[in-house]
């Protein structure tokens, strides 16, 4: 990073910091790190064997869809929002969201390479290329990402990709471990899960810092800005669900799922919640599903989604007094 | 599937509000209760088989090749009659969906399809009392009162498979040594695949093979060491599974004085190389006490090539105390070694930990000094609760055996400590699980792998294990971390160790025969006794001593007299007592795991079979919350001592796992591993970590999320 005035190029020194939460949320993603082969993913070959064809074509469709999303976060988004970084800890942050974002995308296909045939995938990253609804989902978040445009805009633009349009895609692993399908594919989710829901909160909030320094009009603008995205992106995302659930009719299941992650993001933003509590009665199973901490799984079926990289600290000889 | 019930009527939903608090922070159990209903009502009664009689349906079952005609016909048609109708006048009701879900899931007897019910519970309890009482009608009725009053609850394998026709083995553990040759490597990965596909977990003794990069025929650098062994077995065990229900699982042990032994940590780390990376296979490290000695001295720890061991003493590695040679195998220039600092070894355990929950930990030292029975204990299992003496068996080129030795088998079943103290008689429940476990023994012989079948026909060691203490203790309003706790525990598991001895005892009276070496055991010179006929063992503090009001308690004379009997008559099974980690049978049971404290008053349970599925703890209400408080809360400290007051009374082991928060360190992981090894410990199990959701990211309003 290049000093604003003087244009020297700075060493990021994590002992001076600006704002703590950059260390805060570096620590979590850090001890977070991950890597889809710690999932036991063929454990679930068997139970995708039991799902009917229509289902695991719909599986395949939800996981390519999401697999796009990743890819735009990671190789245009975070780095878009990097450059808009105020401070060095947050521009070391955003790079860890970059990767990891390549790592979620990386794990869809490792599900794919475990769980089905190369025809089956190829057909529907076809169909994700084809896909309107989809492609304009991706339309619409990258026009904010382009160069030139709003900062603050850019990370109203990723709250939302994060914390409200991935979850259409999330509901449906969590609904087959509901149901003792596919539990391994949904820890790997999980783990992808507990990722965004950090991602999208610390960009919410960098962007709430930057709320800040605005006038009260321009704060103003943006909400107005912020309220018409997400109906417009709300407005592609039911169709988009529509189409990918009707036919197994959990459509209004994943919407109540969908109207309670769009409240979120905007509580990410600081935001009211747009959809009234009656709206967002999510299917408890679902919700449920959500949190990671304190699963009790059974070490011989799966790999949990609960143990993290641990702080070393050197024991001392008081340690050893016996 | 998909098409089945609106999504927010069914019972997954209605299971699932009991980890999401309702309007007034109260938790929801009669959501719970009401999806076990609804789960009878709108999935078990739906696509339950009717008969129209008891007759019927046995016939049926017999003809359709789904019973076993020999056990039916053990008995006459009249006492089948009478201990049916026994059985389902006991009105007997799942008080969990979890518990029942759990049942209907992976216990019960399906058609071949999978798709319809033929047992109810009360059917599967019966089964497996006739299959163990083999012919006595006494006793069945004994087996069947005693496990569908919950007080005793037979293992996975024998409570999945009593009875059936096409099935799996009735026990549930075992354990092979590996030799340093190919012979013995090739036929352990053979006898993996034949034990894992009965059913059973395995677990393999590493300890022996020699080094990566020791010389094979006397030339250099020609070994690869331990890790492709793991990757072996590791896929042998993905292979193997029991007709599809019951997953393989295999683990592995290791010396820690085994020059391999960073490797074989690092199979678990989170970025090791595929090639290395070992996902499924469960890992175990064996640590001498010298290891902790050296530790706090903060010395080096030297690693011994098991090859030159083995050519210096002329027997293996396994074989040879470490704490007792340690100095003598350093100075010796002919075994070739290298070294590593104690406590480097010690925090990367503590590392891999963190990232895995492996590797479990064995006290050899501890573990040896309180083995009764002759011989040497070089490893435990896949739950780290069995621990025997074995035999090294030697190969002929086509593997055939040229000396046969033994392996351990064990077969566990586990007492409900709530429902036992609030029995009729203690002593008599006791007695009745041990002989329910001497019967599997019996009734097992695994031809496939002979040294197990010898092992078992010379030991019938049985493992009676304890589960529900939490919830025993939260009922009678005692909190787990409190010297009330561990006063009952100490005075509970004496009790259990009289019955289970008294009972063997007659048992080798009935049958005219001891187990194999009873001669060389503490218990044939009587030794094995001295702390129980120099001390009591009897509740002092007001609250204990209420516990175990109206249960009779084994007196200094009582001990006596039975160290007497044994000193004369011997002991049928050559060890009796091991605590398991009882995961599927505790739910089933409505009980807590084992002696641990629960993870979670909402506990989430997430299996490959089941999916994830929530439990309330037992007893629990929204008055009585203080009582749960959760391991994560308790904390390592109170634990340990409550699994020291148990492994002063158990002649195998338990299985203990520490609880750590995610923001604890390497540090504090060590820690809570000396205080274990301090305090007599014989085992760790798994360190399980739970991370608290970033403040802001966290789900709303649920149970088990709440900190």
């Amino acid at each position: 990073m290049r000093d604003m005035v003087t244009g020297a190029a700075r060493a990021i020194n994590w002992n001076r910091l600006e704002d703590d939460k950059d260390l805060e949320v570096w620590n979590r993603l850090t001890v977070n790190f991950w890597l889809p082969e710690k999932v036991p993913l063929s454990n679930d070959v068997q139970s995708w064997a039991t799902l009917r064809p229509a289902e695991r074509e719909l599986t395949i469709r939800v996981f390519t869809g999401l697999t796009m999303l990743d890819t735009i976060q990671s190789s245009i988004g975070a780095p878009a929002l990097m450059a808009d970084a105020i401070t060095p800890h947050e521009e070391a942050v955003l790079s860890n969201i970059a990767f990891m974002e390549a790592v979620h995308a990386r794990s869809y296909s490792s599900i794919f390479s475990t769980l089905c045939l190369t025809p089956e995938v190829d057909d529907a990253f076809r169909w994700s290329e084809e896909n309107p609804h989809l492609q304009q989902k991706a339309r619409l978040i990258l026009e904010e990402y382009q160069a030139g445009a709003d900062p603050l805009k850019r990370k109203i633009a990723s709250v939302f990709l994060e914390s409200f349009m991935f979850y259409s895609g999330f509901y449906l692993p969590m609904y087959w471990s509901s149901r003792a399908k596919l539990t391994n594919t949904a820890d790997l989710i999980r783990l992808i899960i507990r990722d965004e829901a950090v991602h999208g909160y610390y960009v919410g909030y960098k962007f709430q810092r930057g709320l800040e320094r605005l006038t009260e009009a321009e704060r103003a603008a943006l909400k107005d800005f912020a309220f018409s995205l997400i109906f417009d992106l709300y407005e592609v995302e039911s169709r988009y669900t529509e189409q990918l659930y009707d036919g197994i009719g959990l459509t209004e299941d994943v919407k109540a799922f969908l109207h309670y992650n769009a409240n979120k993001a905007l509580q990410n933003l600081g935001y009211e919640a747009l959809f009234p509590p009656a709206a967002c009665e999510v299917n408890p199973a679902i919700l449920a599903a959500l949190s990671p901490d304190s699963e009790n799984h059974d070490f011989f079926s799966g790999s949990g989604s609960s143990y993290v990289i641990g702080k070393t600290v050197a024991t001392q000889d008081e340690d050893w007094d016996f | 599937m998909l098409d089945a019930v609106k999504p927010d009527l069914d019972y997954h939903a209605l299971n699932a509000m009991l980890n999401l608090y309702d309007a007034e922070g109260k938790i929801r159990f009669d959501a719970d209760r009401m999806a076990a209903r609804q789960y009878f009502l709108q999935h078990v009664n739906q696509n339950t088989v009717f008969f129209h009689s008891l007759d019927e349906k046995l016939d049926y079952l017999v003809d359709e090749g789904y019973y076993e005609a020999e056990v039916l016909e053990q008995y006459p048609r009249e006492f089948l009659h009478a201990i049916w109708a026994a059985a389902f006048k006991r009105k007997f009701r799942f008080p969990t969906f979890l518990g029942a879900f759990k049942y209907y899931t992976s216990y019960t007897l399906k058609t071949r399809d999978g798709q319809r019910y033929l047992e109810r519970y009360e059917d599967r309890v019966v089964m497996v009392a006739l299959t163990l009482a083999r012919g006595d009608q006494a006793l069945a009725m004994r087996f069947m009162d005693e496990i569908l009053s919950g007080r005793f609850q037979p293992a996975t394998p024998t409570f999945l498979n009593a009875g059936k026709k096409s099935r799996g083995e009735l026990i549930s553990c075992f354990l092979l040594r590996i030799e340093d040759n190919m012979e013995s490597i090739g036929r352990a990965i053979n006898s993996s695949l034949q034990l894992s596909k009965r059913g059973g977990g395995v677990a393999l003794m590493l300890t022996n093979i020699r080094e990566a990069g020791a010389p094979i025929k006397g030339i250099e650098n020609q070994s690869s060491g331990v890790i492709p062994v793991m990757k072996l077995l590791e896929d042998s065990f993905s292979y193997a599974n029991q007709l599809g229900a019951r997953q393989g699982a295999g683990a592995v042990y290791l010396n820690a004085h085994h020059p391999d032994i960073l490797r074989f940590l690092d199979t678990k780390r989170e970025n090791a190389d595929e090639k290395i990376r070992i996902k499924t296979l469960s890992l175990g490290v064996v640590i001498p006490d010298v290891t902790f000695e050296l530790a706090k001295r903060n010395e080096d720890m030297y690693l011994f090539s098991p090859h030159d061991v083995q050519k210096v003493y002329g027997v293996p590695f396994s074989e040879i105390s470490v704490s007792e040679k340690y100095h003598e195998m350093v100075e010796d220039k002919r075994i070739r070694k290298k070294k590593i600092n104690a406590r480097a070894f010690f925090q990367t355990l503590a590392e891999i930990q963190f990232e895995s929950g492996y590797p479990y930990i064995m006290f050899e030292d501890t573990v040896n000094r309180a083995n009764p029975i002759a011989g040497r204990i070089t490893m435990s299992n896949l739950c780290s609760e069995i621990l025997q003496v074995a035999e090294a068996s030697e190969f002929n080129e086509d593997l055939s055996y040229a000396k046969l030795g033994t392996d351990i088998s064990c077969n566990l079943g586990s007492l409900n400590i709530a429902q036992t103290m609030d029995g009729p008689d203690f002593g008599a429940t006791v007695e009745t699980a041990i002989r329910a476990l001497t019967a599997v023994s019996e009734m097992s012989a695994i031809d496939a792998v002979p040294s197990i079948r010898r092992g078992n026909d010379e030991a019938h060691a049985v493992g009676l294990g304890q589960m529900n203490l939490h919830g025993f203790l939260a009922r009678e309003r005692i909190h787990y971390d409190s010297p009330e706790a561990v006063e009952f525990t100490s005075v509970y598991f004496a009790a259990i160790t009289y019955h289970a001895i008294r009972t063997s005892n007659a048992l080798a009276r009935e049958k005219g025969k001891t187990f194999k070496d009873f001669d060389k055991s503490r218990y044939a010179d009587g030794s094995f006794f001295e702390k129980y006929v120099t001390r009591d063992w009897l509740p002092e503090r007001p609250e204990v001593v209420r516990l175990f009001q109206g249960i009779a308690l084994p007196t200094r004379e009582d001990w006596a007299a039975l160290r007497e009997a044994v000193m004369r008559d011997g002991l049928y099974n050559r060890n009796l007592q091991a605590v398991p980690p009882t995961g599927s049978i505790s739910y089933i049971n409505n009980s807590t795991s084992s002696i641990h404290p629960i993870v979670s008053k909402i506990e989430i349970r997430k299996e490959g079979k089941i999916g994830r599925v929530y439990y309330p703890a037992p007893f629990m209400s929204n008055e009585n919350l203080e009582y749960y408080r959760d391991a994560y809360e308790i904390g390592p400290d109170a634990i340990i001592d409550i699994y020291a007051a148990a492994t002063e009374h158990v002649d195998q082991g338990l299985s203990l796992t520490l609880f750590f928060p995610a923001g604890a360190t390497t540090r504090d992981i060590n820690r809570a591993q000396i205080k274990a090894w301090k305090s007599g410990i014989k085992t760790i199990y798994y360190v399980r970590l739970r991370q608290a959701a970033l403040e802001g990211t966290e789900v709303q309003g649920c149970v088990s999320c709440s900190l």
